[in-house]
């Protein structure tokens, strides 16, 4: 069941009246009286019954008093007193095996219905339901009825009648599917409105009140307006589909469609008096033009329109959404306080963050967010808090959000295969001048795990694999001493215009990037340098191995054409300069880690141009001569740490 | 008969309620649970789960598709009650022992609270869906 769904609620109260079902009943059985005098019994005597779907439908006049008070002749139907229908549930029917003149006594909570066409009134929730009896005469008359199964008529329902839930106004006519959105990054609604003539009313302030006065079905009439704090994209799930293109109906099982918009455009508003809102915008098959977005949109106030509740979540239920809140408490101007005059404001200090937002996108595929790009910055934004890595590394808390700019020194991805490649993690390793300019004490280099729910843009994929990049990591996430990119979370290649800046641009290294050496609190899926003495080889691991120039794979085949070539099927490609790649695992000895076994995996990429050379020295290669060479500085991956045995494995690499 | 009005007037009311409050009240909940049994919960998890999907032609026809938890896709009518699920077979059909199966209830409640996805196809497309269906039966 879907976390705080409507289904689990139901769940829940439906335990609970369960419990105060068995509960009463056992409460009856032992309290042998029939209290009418209790306010909200209903007393009702049966007229007639008959059953509907399992559901028995009894007409029952109501009665003023208990019968118990009233003589046998009182008993007689008085045609005065008014005509109820009382449901019973088939556990309760069973439970109460009623037949026409019995009384009963239906004790709260009960509900009642009144239907739009019939006068008669209808019980439901009948469930604390109990039979009276009149006098010892009608106990045994009750007995020789138990004896004898009266039959109760069974009303088949048709199926033609089907339930009608509009009112006067009819159904909002169908819209065409084709998304009305427009891909630009203008979201104006500028004259095309024909199809959907939107009569915007006046604009309001408050988030709150246009969802209590709206509802979900339609805010077509009214903007609110409110500031755009935060711009990011989050992954397109699978539960929430998308408006499909025209063509193909929907008889498949939802898997994520070829080529799916695998990213959602969101923004995080806030309005005057504090309240937040997640609006999502349109799916972006591509994720460039974020940073336009973030550069053009944050901080500026805009208005929505025509928007629907997509969902109302909570702090216990969206950590993720409610860390980046708190992010932003509390406020850095006066809110508006509701009721009161929009003149008088309140200081906000002692207000607690939210508790509840709510999640908002386009009624029917058209978006309606009017952006004042050309508006001064609000005073309502709250820019993200720029900090040098060594401060975050001192973070209190868990689940902090933090920005800071950094180096990225070096990338991983994540080995598994079957998982497509723009949905693996991602280790990043990243420094700034806090962290490269300290004697001892912090890590050098940090490393940043990216999710595969951090969306990152094509522009960042590749300028990471291209070289060191420089990185503004907006919103990130801190926690248990490590740094990760979640949802929400955004990487840019330019710094914001605005930001709390700390002090000098610290991003600045000053020389080159310096990683810590191998020493006895080195962990596993770190970068390390090091330096050590060789005392051994594997030579059962020594190997060279040609690769494909263009994409790296490792497993090229013989050309079928012409068996001398070697022929990548990746790219589909015959290989003319492969890279030769050479394996090696050494053992060193090392210093900062005297105790350990020390095996590194060395191997160099190698052109053509010097294979030749390299040949050479693998002919004459011997184990004699390498043993005591002294190997340093090489900057490797630690892959792992061991105790028992006392062994450390690495690789080397080649920072960026 | 009583039950069908009964339903009719409490499915309205919930949709009065989410359109003034985009909320459901509890009493309203356990009344759902009271007419309808064992199907309201797993109908009110389709609604959660946004399973609907309303299917419309040109000319107007209209069914409701509804992503079972199986992860199979049943086929709701609009103008009757059918559904192509076996429970609707058994219990409705054949038992008469309940008034929809959790697959139209979900239809009407993600009716009342706007939950329905949208679908827009050919005529051509809806007939298949339809006749798709049969071949299922036979």
């Amino acid at each position: 069941l879907c976390r705080g769904g409507l289904a689990e609620r139901l769940c829940r109260l439906q335990n609970r009246e369960r419990s105060a079902i068995s509960f009463w009943r056992h409460q009856c059985i032992s309290d042998d009286k029939t209290p009418s005098d209790k306010s909200g019994v209903l007393i009702v005597k049966i007229l007639e019954i008959f059953e509907e779907c399992t559901i028995q439908v009894a007409i029952c006049q109501q009665l003023e008093q208990s019968p118990v008070t009233l003589s046998p002749e009182d008993a007689v139907i008085n045609a005065e007193e008014p005509i109820l229908k009382v449901l019973f549930a088939r556990e309760t029917a069973a439970h109460l095996k009623s037949r026409p003149q019995d009384v009963i006594h239906i004790y709260p909570p009960w509900q009642k219905l009144l239907l739009r066409n019939a006068d008669v009134p209808v019980i439901m929730n009948t469930y604390f339901s109990q039979k009276v009896l009149l006098s010892e005469r009608s106990e045994a008359r009750e007995k020789t009825y138990g004896l004898t199964k009266t039959l109760i008529r069974k009303n088949i329902i048709s199926l033609a009648q089907t339930f009608r839930l509009d009112d006067l106004d009819d159904k909002l006519h169908q819209e065409p599917s084709d998304n009305q959105v427009a891909c630009a990054p203008q979201l104006h609604n500028q004259g095309d409105s024909k199809q959907h003539p939107l009569a915007l009313g006046a604009v309001n302030d408050s988030l709150l009140d246009m969802v209590e006065s709206q509802g979900a079905v339609g805010w077509r009439e009214v903007q609110v307006r409110v500031v755009i704090q935060r711009v990011y994209c989050l992954p397109a799930r699978e539960g929430y589909r998308s408006h499909t293109q025209g063509n193909k109906p929907l008889c498949a099982t939802p898997s994520m469609n070829s080529d799916p918009p695998n990213a959602r455009l969101c923004l995080l508003v806030q309005d005057a008096y504090g309240m937040f809102s997640e609006v999502w915008l349109q799916s972006l098959s591509s994720t460039d033009g974020i940073e336009q977005y973030c550069r053009r949109w944050e901080g500026k106030s805009c208005c929505l329109a025509g928007m629907k509740i997509l969902q109302r979540t909570t702090r216990g239920r969206a950590l993720g959404l409610f860390s980046l809140i708190d992010s932003l408490w509390p406020p850095v101007v006066p809110l508006k306080v509701p009721g009161q005059s929009q003149d008088s404001e309140m200081m906000t200090t002692n207000l607690p963050p939210p508790s509840f937002c709510y999640i908002l996108t386009a009624q029917s595929g058209e978006i309606h967010v009017e952006v004042d790009e050309e508006e001064q910055i609000s005073n309502l934004y709250q820019p993200p808090a720029v900090h040098g890595l060594k401060e975050i590394l001192r973070i209190d808390g868990c689940n902090e959000r933090c920005s800071f700019w950094a180096q990225v020194v070096y990338q991983r991805l994540q080995t598994k295969q079957n998982v497509p490649v723009d949905q693996r993690d991602i280790l990043l390793f990243v420094t700034d001048s806090t962290l490269q300019n300290v004697v001892h004490g912090i890590p050098k280099v940090v490393a940043v795990s990216v999710t595969a729910s951090c969306v990152l843009s094509m522009e960042i994929r590749e300028a990471l694999s291209a070289g060191s990049q420089l990185v503004f990591f907006k919103d990130a996430l801190w926690g248990n001493g490590r740094i990760i990119c979640v949802e929400r979370t955004v990487l840019l290649l330019q710094k914001p215009l605005l930001c709390l800046a700390a002090g000098a641009d610290l991003s600045k290294l000053t020389g080159p990037v310096r990683l810590d050496e191998l020493d006895s609190t080195t962990q596993a899926n770190s970068i390390c340098a090091l330096r050590g003495t060789v005392v051994g080889v594997n030579e059962s691991t020594a190997f060279s191995w040609p690769t494909c120039d263009r994409c790296g794979n490792g497993k090229l085949e013989l050309c079928p054409q012409d068996r001398e070539l070697l022929y990548c099927n990746q790219c589909s490609e015959v290989v003319t300069t492969p890279v030769l790649k050479m394996q090696l695992e050494v053992f060193l000895s090392c210093p900062g880690r005297s105790q350990s076994t020390v095996k590194v995996k060395v191997w160099h990429e190698i052109t053509l141009f010097v294979l030749l050379t390299m040949l050479l020295f693998l002919q004459t290669y011997e184990v004699q001569s390498v043993l005591g060479k002294e190997v340093g500085l090489l900057n490797c991956y630690v892959h792992s740490v061991t105790s028992h045995p006392n062994c450390v494995v690495l690789e080397e690499i080649v920072l960026l | 008969s009583t039950l069908p009005a009964v339903a009719e007037e409490l499915l309205r009311e919930i949709k009065k309620a989410f359109q003034e409050s985009s909320h459901v009240p509890d009493d309203l909940l356990l009344g759902l649970k009271f007419i309808f049994g064992p199907s309201a919960v797993p109908a009110l998890d389709l609604v959660d789960q946004r399973s609907v999907t309303r299917v419309v032609a040109p000319s107007g026809r209209t069914l409701y598709q509804v992503l079972g938890s199986s992860g199979k896709l049943y086929t709701c009518y609009s103008s009757c009650h059918f559904c192509t699920c076996p429970a609707f077979g058994f219990s409705v059909l054949q038992k008469s022992e309940s008034l929809l199966c959790k697959h139209i209830l979900a239809v009407y409640l993600s009716q009342a609270m706007g939950a329905c996805q949208e679908l827009s196809v050919s005529e051509e497309q809806l007939s298949n869906i339809l006749l798709a269906e049969e071949e299922d039966e036979g």
